[in-house]
């Protein structure tokens, strides 16, 4: 009994969270989707309560409230997308979420990173998904992606998981925020208990490279992985043939 | 009472919320869109490691990942289009044959009756020209081709 | 004559039936066919010649080296030493011949009668397909007999025990396609066994007792005499046991139900296995075993007590018998009662048992020859009616079958004990020993009893013989329908056997009994005390009277006044069925031991079906059934498996939190 009230700030978003996609899920039948809002809104409410940053002094009130819109647009987006009856609104939805996702990027020091995200994703790969929804499901939402399969225990588990997770980094918490204060190495060593060989040297060559500018990662990629980056090239080359040799050829005139 | 970080409190809820759509969902599309969630929940973590630790190499990683999910997603959607071909529709439900030789077929003998094409509603669609063939031409045909081009 | 020789000879009694039967077994189909009885025949001559020039030459210039024999002498057996079989431990058993007096007249008689019946059965087997397999196994039976009497220690003879016994099954079961012949052969076989259980025991007890299995080393004088004071009971037990086996083999009371049934094997097997040898074989043990016997006087009893049992009964069955060969049979249990009975005699006390043994191995020899006499003449009269056995479907075959006739006359002459031929002075010796045992000794009353079953016997022995003659060679003519038109008399392969064995019935008895000269010989036999040769007359007048009232009812009952054994038969209704349905030993048999055995095989088919097979079919399906729940989860859904890893995810982060944790 005591654990679950010493845990309260983790269990009861969880708890509110599941219900919450449950709810939303699509089930055939119409639910009232504003009960599942309201209840994923409480689950974020009182989960927020234990996440950094939170603070809204001076120096991070910018950084606290753009986290909050974004984190909240990730958040929602990505269950709109995974409950939606519609497969053209879930990859919209997906959309949504990308951006999101982006905006957090941004905040990380990763503008590149940012930027690319949305020309892959937003720009590629949603794009294609559309257009097969468009080829192969023309009516939109059908019978099947109105019901959904063990809705109970998929999210059962998976709020689980997610469970373990959270307490996982509640747990290893001091150490992550003294990773954020003091850098790598010593905490790192520690959790798992080797030296990675691959850290950036701190100083190169007089300008250091800060994480997240176009030139470091420039450095970071085609200095030390180098050869990871060939690998990628090679590995975008077979997919691309591969996904030639497997498509299906047509006969005149149908797909 | 420690605190989370909001940032890789948010990748893992993108990634349990990624994952409860692929395993409930029946659409082989959004279920490729749950997987791509997932991974951007993992590029959301690795990103956050990559500033707490300082260096790039989360963003590097995060960079590969990016370039994976490329491939897969071609790769995807080509199979997609090869089940699409075979089974007339996305429902993941229809390729459900490798089951135990005891148990019985998930679908009942309606659900696997071959959907019928759908109507189409438009007649007389622009084709495009199918690559590497030669295009048959009927004599009625040509004008329109010579106006469309 | 060297010692090589000597071996070399001796070698040779069971060395050359051992040679035809291999060359038979292997080549005979292929090479032989129907002349298959030439190696067969020319092997058991050659036997018959060496045992000949052992009993004549070699023996008794062994006993001219001994001199006189005091009653516990161990010199004297010839032995030729072949190959150290077992050593081991304490027990040394190898492979060797031993040959004394005793041993002697068996090889005589054994490859005598042998090679009679082999050429008899040249003729009888005349067209029979499985041809060169009968005279392998007649050769391969042979051979055992003589390794048999030829052994030096009770491993070895229970050895070639076995073998007689497997070659009898062979041959009981020749027409192995007939489900009746199969079934004999089985049924001999397996009572046999069941004496074979005591003679292990007694093997065993004797090595226990004696540490060793040789027949030399075990009569050893001063060991038997020290034990004999010691512990008596342990000899009887011996004894006992080795009497078991005798029983087995030789068709006594209980276990002799087998010999009628085995007259489904082909005559000249009856002949040679079920009236000459092998039968014998029980009798030949007893008799090797005397200097234990000696010192039993219990055990020779119950020896005597079985014998005087098995006799009688087996008398009354014959009367009413109308099979000839079944009559035959019944009889050869009946004088194997009777060597058992003389056997037993020497229970009066010990100067009594050299003369009590030499009658009974006199019966024997003179047995041998009139009862395959006997058997030869029935195999003619049903090889010329057609393979028809059955008395009452012919008589009155005297003109048509004259050899026949007059050979089955002898024979059944000197079964009857008429004087002067064979089985008259081997009875009488017999009757004799028992009279001196109800006259002096300790167990008068009871060998008074055995005396009076054993003239009673005699009387009935007649009479069923000559009801069986009369029935069969007098009375109007009739053949059966398989006799075909005209019965021809047996060919010369069958004539020449017949007449010389009812020369032998005639003249043998004579010719070696009263003149001593096989009691002379036989007590030059190690291990058997000399004894007094006296000639009962009483005894013999009695059994004169016997046997001729005896012929003289049954001419009455069967010649002159055919209808009253009708009448018989009805006013006696209850014995009647009970001596021709024999007594119904089998049928007793089947209650008590046969059905117990089936409902015990029943219910291990049960335990078997449901227990043990349902245990096995369990662990086999026990896969299946822990499998049963982790099937459901391939539905073939893709979501399940992904559902399945999501929960490895789970205890993988688990995990990690744990470890985590304990930090």
């Amino acid at each position: 009994m005591n654990i679950i009230l010493d845990h309260w700030h983790l269990l009861l978003p969880l708890l509110l969270g599941a219900l919450a996609v449950w709810w939303l899920m699509p089930v055939g039948y119409q639910r009232p989707r504003i009960v599942g809002a309201l209840a994923g809104i409480g689950a974020l409410v009182v989960l927020a309560d234990i996440l950094t940053p939170k603070s809204l002094a001076a120096e991070a009130a910018v950084e606290t409230v753009l986290f909050y819109v974004f984190a909240l647009g990730a958040i929602g987006s990505a269950a709109l997308m995974v409950t939606s009856s519609n497969p053209v609104y879930g990859a919209l939805w997906f959309a949504l979420t990308t951006l999101s996702v982006c905006g957090l990027f941004v905040l990380q020091d990763a503008p590149f990173l940012a930027a690319s995200t949305i020309v892959v994703y937003a720009g590629a790969i949603i794009v294609t998904f559309l257009f097969v929804i468009m080829l192969a499901q023309q009516a939109g939402a059908t019978n099947y992606d109105g019901r959904s399969r063990h809705p109970v225990g998929a999210t059962f588990m998976a709020f689980i998981l997610l469970g373990t997770m959270l307490y996982g980094l509640q747990l290893a918490g001091k150490d992550v925020e003294r990773i954020g204060k003091n850098g790598p190495s010593a905490t790192m060593s520690r959790v798992t208990g080797t030296r990675s060989e691959l850290t950036v040297p701190a100083v190169v060559d007089g300008n250091a490279a800060p994480v997240g500018t176009l030139h470091g990662l420039g450095r970071a990629l085609f200095g030390d992985y180098l050869f990871a980056v060939e690998m990628a090239g090679t590995l975008l080359l077979v997919a691309s043939i591969g996904a030639i040799a497997m498509a299906p050829r047509r006969a005149q005139g149908t797909l | 009472m420690n605190t989370i970080n909001g940032y890789l409190a948010v990748g893992a809820i993108l990634f349990t919320l990624g994952g409860i759509g692929f395993l409930t969902r029946r659409n082989l599309i959004l279920m490729i869109l749950s997987a791509e969630l997932m991974l951007h929940g993992v590029s959301l973590t690795l990103t956050t490691f990559s500033k707490l630790h300082g260096n790039n190499e989360g963003q590097v990683f995060t960079i590969f990942i990016l370039t994976v999910a490329a491939c897969e997603a071609g790769l995807a959607l080509s199979l997609i289009l090869n089940l699409y071909q075979k089974s007339r529709s996305l429902n993941i439900d229809l390729w459900s044959l490798f089951h135990e030789s005891d148990l019985p077929d998930p679908l009942s003998p309606e659900e696997r009756a071959p959907r019928p094409l759908p109507e189409s509603t438009y007649e007389n669609l622009p084709k495009l020209t199918p690559a590497g063939r030669p295009l048959e031409l009927s004599r009625g045909d040509r004008k329109e081709t010579a106006t469309n081009v | 004559m060297s010692e090589s020789t000597r071996d070399l000879i001796l070698w040779l009694i069971p060395g050359a039936p051992l040679a035809a039967a291999l060359l038979l077994a292997l080549t005979g189909k292929l090479i032989w066919k129907y002349k298959s009885h030439l190696p067969c025949a020319a092997a058991i001559a050659v036997s018959f010649v060496c045992s000949l020039i052992l009993l004549f030459d070699i023996l008794p210039k062994t006993w001219a080296h001994a001199g006189e024999h005091a009653e516990h002498v161990l010199s004297g057996p010839v032995v030729a030493v072949g190959y150290n079989w077992l050593d081991v431990g304490s027990v040394h058993v190898p492979i060797e011949l031993r040959a004394d007096a005793m041993t002697g007249i068996m090889l005589a008689m054994v490859t005598g009668v042998s090679l009679l019946v082999a050429i008899f059965g040249s003729g009888y087997m005349h067209h029979d397909p499985g041809y060169p397999r009968f005279f392998a196994a007649v050769s391969g039976f042979v051979f055992s007999m003589c390794m048999l009497v030829l052994s030096s220690s009770y491993l070895m003879l229970f050895v070639f025990w076995e073998a007689v016994g497997v070659c009898s099954y062979l041959l009981i079961g020749f027409w192995f396609r007939k489900p009746s012949a199969a079934a004999a052969a089985k049924k001999a076989f397996v009572i046999n066994r069941i004496g074979d259980f005591g003679l292990i025991l007694g093997i065993f007890l004797i090595w226990t007792t004696f540490g060793s299995l040789r027949f030399d080393e075990v009569f050893n004088a001063d060991r038997l005499q020290t034990l004999a004071m010691t512990d008596p009971q342990l000899i009887t037990t011996i004894c006992l046991l080795l009497f078991v086996g005798a029983m087995g083999k030789s068709a006594q009371f209980p276990l002799h139900v087998w010999l009628p049934d085995a007259m489904e094997g082909p005559t000249p097997v009856s002949a040679l296995i079920h009236a000459a040898t092998m039968v014998t074989a029980g009798v030949y043990l007893v008799a090797r075993s005397t200097p234990l016997f000696m010192l039993a006087p219990t055990a020779q009893m119950v020896v005597a007590a079985v014998g005087a049992i098995t006799a009688l009964i087996a008398a009354i069955t014959a009367l009413t018998q109308t099979d000839l060969k079944r009559v035959m049979a019944y009889s050869t249990v009946s004088q194997l009662g009777y060597m058992f009975m003389a056997l037993g005699a020497g229970a009066a006390g010990k100067e009594f048992v050299g003369f009590a043994v030499m009658a009974a191995m006199f019966h024997l020899f003179t047995h041998a020859y009139f009862k395959a006499l006997l058997f030869l003449a029935s195999g003619s009269v049903m090889h010329s009616m057609g393979d028809v056995i059955d008395m009452r479907r012919f008589s009155g075959l005297k003109h048509a079958l004259p050899i026949t006739h007059w050979t089955f006359l002898c024979g059944a002459a000197a079964l009857a004990g008429i004087p002067p031929l064979a089985g008259f002075w081997s009875k009488d010796e017999i009757l004799a020993a028992l009279f001196s045992g109800a006259t002096h000794g300790e167990h008068r009353m009871f060998f008074a009893v055995i005396l009076g079953i054993a003239l009673f016997t005699a009387f009935l022995t007649a009479f069923y013989t000559f009801r069986a003659y009369y029935m069969t060679f007098h009375g109007p003519e009739r053949f059966p329908e398989e006799a075909g038109h005209h019965p021809h008399d047996a060919p010369p392969a069958m004539a020449w056997p017949l007449r010389i064995l009812a020369i032998a019935a005639l003249g043998i008895g004579l010719a070696v009994g009263p003149t001593h000269l096989f009691g002379g010989t036989f007590h030059h036999t190690t291990g058997i005390p000399e004894g007094e040769h006296g000639m009962n007359f009483l005894m013999m007048g009695l059994s004169i009277v016997i046997g001729v009232a005896g012929w003289f009812l049954a001419k009455v009952l069967y010649v002159d006044k055919t209808d009253v054994p009708q009448t018989l038969a009805r006013q006696f209704g209850p014995l009647y069925r009970a001596s021709y349905g024999k007594l119904y030993f089998d049928e007793i048999f089947m209650f008590l031991v046969v059905f117990p055995l089936k409902g015990l095989a029943y219910l291990s088919e049960l335990f078997d079906k449901y227990v043990v097979d349902a245990a096995v079919d369990g662990v086999g399906k026990i896969p299946g059934i822990l499998s049963s729940a982790p099937q459901r989860l391939h539905g073939g859904f893709v979501q399940s498996y992904a559902f399945v890893m999501w929960i490895g995810v789970l205890v993988c982060v688990a995990f990690v939190l744990q470890a985590l944790a304990g930090m």
